[in-house]
């Protein structure tokens, strides 16, 4: 017995993941810092790798991650080029921008108005340096804890390149602030990290882009997402993963919208050979609101796994999701949302759909909308659906001279329109549609 | 008195030595379960080497497998402190003073005769409705229907039952589909020859009159070709028994063509633990629905499941589940899409009160090449108070690309408008949360036979009754 803990207690410890590099990473950094970091190595260290014989897990093998075949990126590696680099330069209209390139961020900068009035735009090793005030509350405690799982303590002890945004009280941020993330070679693993903090009043939209070209060999990007509305902010987030083949994406994100906060969410998975991504909304105070949205296109042997929830636990706040994709070939994707309304969370209002479109013979969907409810004053519903393409849509548009494929796209295109529809980012919605047209051609 | 409290009160172990008389010794099986017993049980029925054998390798399966860890909270079941087989005489003889007050009383106010109380309470004579039963069963056997015991089953017609026993729920399928494989005792065994339409529904009722139904009942029932029939099992009204642990298995057989209903309401007392395995195989254009109405036991974990395996079968689970203070109803149903242009339709009802937690666990399931396959699933909860719990747990899983599958659900209070406007008609809040839970189910309670269908209603009005203030 004491042998297998021994051997579960040693699980995932690899060449690129083991405590020295946490070391290596926690040198020279706070002290308050350092020991986040350690303290997030000792509970990787301690939780198993998830099976599938974990709820959570059940339709992603760990084993597809290949977390033995990638060694820790330190360097930066090759700079943005080709065709994929394209998508970290849209968005010519940016209020701030950061670009992190393998473990390190290249560039970092700020509309020098919105510095003036205190937004902070920063690398996160040197902000929990020069503003610990901005970084110590809000870094690895409330939103992602290591103690939240395998991966979330993976990336508390060992990120790098991690991006600190902040908007002080009452200040609008009209332009959408921009992350860019890439990845220029095969056989790494990178730990990208971003916190946006939007202090009570504050608007702000962060666009957070993932990109890389297609390798013949795996990497990894195993990152954290925290973001915090507190009290009337307005706040949107994007994550636009559009990695090549061969890299394994899996992200953790958690969002804490405070009272009469309005926090919504887009997650885009068009890239990388499988995706995972775990994303909870947390609705902590009276009226506030969460709008979660997600596309996902799948081809070829894509797997993408999503695990969504919705907490509610207060009263009076409305959450509303809504998750579609459409998958081609032998592409396999998951949904898995709960919305959990804990007892006196009265008045709640959420709701939850998924819809997927089959389009090759081989695709599988799996879909697994759940409630838990434990008040009674409350409105909640949910829907998922799985189905194909309505012939008659299709006979129609071929009918007007278009080929197969294009009425397909087409077809596609209205589908994710209502999801894009959502998002109050016209801007942004823009350059989204193009990165989905280029992913659909 | 509490219904636990007067159950313990009731001193039943002494009883039960109390019975044994030197003419005519009675079998109990020591408590807990070992190979002993499971020889044993099946000594007595007097088995053929086969099934001994199928028994024992069943008990090797469930002492292999963990309990679940998912759904409901098994951690107070104790599966070692329970007795695995009575002899049914030694069940019946209780006298009918000795059935709780509150149970008798439920049989007054749902208006039940006299006879019929005493044969729910397993104390009965019960000759008024074995006289119905051996009419009916005339009538039946005319058309070549068999409707047995499960052991008179295998006794009479042994290449029928081992041909399909045990095909539709192996004992590894899980942890007490094995238990029940290994320890089963009671249940019916029916078959509806090919082309024959049982007009009036088979009712388990009657036939357990002769061998009481057992804590593991095993049902086996083959509607072959073309045939027609509904079948109920248990009643409203709640069946008074002091077991604290009920896991059956039944087995169904759609031939192709065929149309079969069954239909369980159950309501064990409320200190019940119920796990039970139900599952229908549906061969080509047959057409199966699963009516279950689950308002009893501390616990139950069900799920109908029809597995459609011929082209153009049809499966259909409807469910009412009502959760009130301090019970669990884990239901729902499983619908399995195998063959190309097969159907399926859930709608699932629950009401949870007080501390109840109704939970909807449904799976729908398509594999690849089941083309056309459509299903849909409804479920829509009532919650009375606020702190009643609901959860819905669908798993949609889908191979083929030219299935079309739907799931909505959708939670509730029980309408302030709604009941404003009948308390304005003078109702009082008691009765219009009533006629509000009444209006939820009828979806489902129309489905049912219409005297059941009134039981029904009067029992959920009972439970009601307090519910307000």
């Amino acid at each position: 017995m004491a042998d297998a803990r021994m051997t579960t207690a040693a699980e995932g410890v690899t060449a690129a993941f083991n405590r020295e590099a946490a070391e290596r990473l926690a040198a020279g950094e706070p002290q308050w810092l350092r020991e986040r970091r350690l303290a997030a190595w000792e509970v990787y260290e301690q939780t198993p790798l998830p099976t599938t014989q974990v709820e959570e897990w059940r339709y992603t093998d760990v084993a597809m991650l290949k977390l033995d075949e990638v060694r820790l990126e330190e360097e930066s590696g090759d700079a943005p080029s080709g065709p994929a680099a394209e998508l970290l330069a849209t968005g010519s209209e940016a209020a701030g921008r950061a670009l992190q390139v393998g473990a390190r961020l290249v560039e970092v900068e700020c509309a020098e108005e919105l510095r003036a009035k205190g937004v902070v735009i920063a690398d996160l090793a040197t902000a929990a340096r020069e503003h610990p005030e901005l970084v110590e509350p809000y870094l690895g405690t409330r939103a992602v804890p290591a103690d939240l799982g395998k991966f979330a303590a993976l990336n508390g002890a060992l990120w790098t390149g991690g991006v600190l945004v902040y908007v002080p009280r009452g200040v609008h941020v009209e332009q959408p602030i921009r992350v860019g993330r890439w990845l220029g070679r095969a056989g790494v693993a990178v730990l990208p990290r971003t916190l946006l903090v939007a202090d009570e009043g504050s608007r702000v939209a962060l666009v957070e882009t993932f990109a890389s070209p297609d390798f013949d060999a795996p990497a990894l990007s195993c990152g954290v997402v925290e973001v915090y509305a507190r009290s009337g902010a307005s706040v949107q987030y994007v994550g636009l993963q559009r990695w090549g083949l061969g890299v394994r994406h899996i992200s953790t994100q958690r969002t804490i919208a405070e009272r009469d906060a309005n926090l919504d969410t887009l997650v885009v998975n068009l890239g990388a050979s499988v995706a995972r991504v775990d994303l909870a909304a947390r609705l902590e105070g009276p009226g506030a609101r969460s709008d979660m949205l997600g596309l996902y296109f799948a081809n070829g042997e894509q797997h993408f796994d999503h695990n969504t929830r919705q907490d509610h636990v207060v009263p009076h706040a409305h959450s509303d999701l809504l998750y579609k994709g459409a998958l081609y070939d032998r592409a396999h994707t998951v949904f898995r949302g709960l919305i959990k309304v804990h007892p006196k969370a009265q008045r709640t209002d959420a709701y939850q759909q998924n819809r997927n479109l089959l389009l090759s013979p081989e695709a599988r969907a799996e879909s697994l909308p759940n409630l838990e409810i434990e008040a009674d004053d409350v409105r909640c519903s949910h829907g998922a659906t799985v189905g194909h393409l309505d012939e008659e849509e299709m006979f129609y548009l071929m009918s007007r001279g278009l080929p197969r494929r294009a009425a397909e796209r087409l077809v596609i295109f209205g589908f994710f329109g209502e999801v894009l529809e959502r998002l109050p980012l016209p801007g942004v919605v823009e350059e989204l549609r193009a990165a989905i047209e280029a992913r659909l051609r | 008195m509490p219904y636990n409290e007067t159950v313990a009160n009731l001193g039943l172990e002494e009883y039960k030595y109390h019975f044994i008389t030197k003419d005519k010794p009675l079998f109990k099986a020591q408590k807990g379960l070992s190979e002993e017993v499971v020889r044993q049980i099946s000594a007595h029925k007097e088995e053929p080497e086969w099934m001994l054998n199928f028994r024992l390798k069943a008990l090797r399966i469930f002492q292999s497998k963990p309990m679940p860890t998912w759904g409901g909270d098994l951690s107070k079941l104790d599966l070692d402190d329970i007795y695995y087989y009575i002899r049914p005489q030694d069940r019946m003889k209780r006298s009918w003073d000795e059935v709780p007050e509150s149970i008798k009383e439920t049989f007054e106010r749902l208006g039940i005769p006299e006879a019929e109380r005493k044969i729910l309470a397993g104390v009965g004579a019960q000759y008024e409705s074995e006289m119905v039963y051996h009419s009916l069963k005339k009538e039946w056997e005319e058309q070549g229907v068999i409707f047995e015991s499960i052991e008179d089953g295998l006794r009479k017609y042994p290449d029928l039952f081992r041909e399909y026993f045990a095909t539709v729920v192996p004992p590894h399928d899980n942890k007490f589909a094995a238990l029940n494989s290994a320890v089963w005792s009671g249940g019916s065994f029916v078959y509806i020859p090919k082309g024959v339409k049982v007009d009036v529904p088979l009712q388990a009722y009657f036939r357990v009159n002769a061998e009481q139904m057992g804590q593991f009942e095993r049902t086996l029932i083959i509607a072959d070709e073309g045939s027609q029939a509904h079948y109920i099992e248990g009643c409203t009204a709640p069946v008074y028994t002091t077991d604290s642990f009920h896991s059956g298995v039944i087995e169904i057989i759609v031939k192709p063509g065929a149309r079969f209903r069954y239909t369980t309401i159950q309501n064990w007392p409320h200190n019940m633990y119920n796990l039970v395995t139900q599952r229908a195989l549906v061969h080509e254009g047959g057409h199966m629905e699963w009516l279950d109405g689950n308002l009893g036991s501390k616990l139950t974990m069900k799920y109908p499941s029809c597995y459609l395996v011929g082209e153009g079968a049809h499966g259909e689970i409807l469910s009412i589940a009502y959760a009130g203070s301090g019970q669990h109803q884990d239901t729902g149903g499983k619908v399995v899409h195998v063959a190309p242009h097969t159907t399926s339709r859930i709608i699932s009802k629950s009401i949870s009160r007080g501390t109840g937690r109704a939970s909807y666990r449904g799976l729908c399931k398509v594999y690849e090449g089941a083309r056309n396959a459509k299903s849909n699933v409804q479920c829509d909860a009532l919650l009375l108070h606020d702190t009643s719990r609901t959860d819905t747990f669908p798993y949609i899983e889908i191979e083929e690309s030219t299935a079309n599958v739907g799931h909505e659900a959708s939670v509730s209070k029980i309408g302030e408008e709604q009941l404003f406007y009948l308390m304005s008609r003078g109702l009082s809040e008691e009765e219009a949360t009533a006629m509000v839970v009444r209006g939820f189910i009828e979806p489902v309670a129309r489905e049912l036979p219409l005297e059941y269908a009134v039981e029904l209603n009067r029992l959920i009005e009972l439970e009601m009754e307090g519910s307000v203030g």
